[in-house]
């Protein structure tokens, strides 16, 4: 900025980008000002260049980034999980396909009465759970919007009953005591008698055989008892007709001497 | 993406979606079955009926819709999204619209 006079190598140069300096602006100002060639050159000369890396970084393999924090919440979700499929005897898989509100509740509250509750878990955090527990086979099931029915008891009737009213809720699949069942499965599963019918008609089949051995046994005995008893008979009555005049003489004779 | 795509469904009697879920290409097709269930859609055709047939023999997920004309669409979702299934359902059933429209414009000019 100060006057171009001094050496007499700079009188009459012509420089060949002519950049006019006007001196009328003070050096500080609100707009944009342009910089003296001198100070152009010396900032495009002095800029700084980044060191360049001797491997490009693209050829190396990228540093794994900071691990992401559990999510403390998940955390609680999936003790939830792990919690609803240690306690419930039965667990339903169902698909969900948008329902109205109320019907919704209405579902609940029948499923309500028979003790069994609708639970909803993001596949996400479900499926870690069972892929680490003996539940692999159900993995493909949580796949879209799903629900779970859970319950202590096993009223598989009653169940299907109220999903039947429920167009929109799909069974797909159950685990039921520890065992995987289809869709088949279940409906097979509630037409069965309850447990105490089917241990008495156990109890009773299983008795059957060893009351018929008892008497299959004394079969033989009974048989030839009554042979010999019948031919007893026939003897004592043919003797009988024979004894009776020979009946009376030794009836006399301790009475005769 | 597929929660935007609207399909009209008057000109359709009934859809049966069938599908084994134990298997591990029903994905799509149980998302038709979702988008297909929903309110809007549902609402289009109050007498359409939608049947969920859940079986557990291996087969192939499939979509059998039977249109009120008599024509009939079947399709394997083994290999198609859901996207696919949505739009060809939608085009066919805007093109019998158009149809129906054109018909009922010819009667009743």
């Amino acid at each position: 900025m100060a006057a171009l006079g001094g050496g007499a190598a700079w009188r009459g140069a012509w420089l060949p980008a002519l950049r006019l300096a006007r001196r009328s602006s003070k050096a500080v100002t609100r707009h944009w000002k342009a910089m003296h060639l001198q100070r152009h050159k010396l900032m495009a000369l002095t800029e700084y260049l980044a060191p360049r890396p001797a491997v490009p970084e693209r050829c190396l393999r990228p540093a794994a980034g900071p691990q992401e924090e559990e999510n403390g919440y998940a955390r609680l979700l999936r003790r939830q999980v792990e919690e609803v499929f240690r306690d419930s005897r039965m667990i339903v898989v169902c698909q969900y396909n948008s329902m109205p509100g109320d019907d919704m509740v209405l579902m609940r509250h029948y499923l309500r009465k028979h003790n069994i509750e609708v639970k909803f878990f993001l596949n996400e955090i479900v499926r870690p759970v069972l892929s680490q527990s003996r539940y692999k086979n159900l993995l493909p099931l949580f796949v879209g919007r799903n629900i779970l029915l859970v319950s202590p008891e096993t009223k598989a009737k009653e169940m299907l009953r109220v999903l039947k009213g429920v167009p929109q809720v799909n069974l797909l699949g159950a685990c039921i005591d520890d065992t995987i069942l289809s869709r088949q499965g279940v409906e097979n599963f509630a037409k069965l008698p309850p447990l105490e019918a089917s241990q008495g008609q156990t109890v009773g089949a299983l008795a059957l055989l060893p009351s018929q051995t008892c008497s299959l046994l004394q079969h033989g005995a009974a048989h030839l008892t009554a042979l010999l008893d019948r031919h007893i008979r026939q003897l004592r009555d043919g003797a009988g007709e024979g004894a009776t005049p020979a009946g009376p003489e030794p009836a006399q004779s301790p009475g005769a001497p | 993406m597929a929660g935007r795509i609207n399909v009209v469904l008057r000109p359709v009697k009934s859809i049966v979606v069938r599908f084994c879920p134990f298997e591990s290409n029903v994905e799509s097709t149980r998302k038709f079955l979702e988008c297909i269930s929903r309110k809007k859609i549902q609402a289009t055709n109050r007498n359409c009926e939608v049947t969920a047939d859940v079986r557990h023999d291996g087969s192939e997920p499939l979509v059998d819709v039977m249109f009120a004309d008599g024509d009939r669409l079947i399709m394997k979702g083994a290999n198609l999204t859901t996207v696919e299934m949505l739009t060809a359902l939608g085009s066919r059933c805007n093109t019998k619209e158009l149809k129906a429209e054109q018909k009922s414009k010819k009667k009743n000019p």
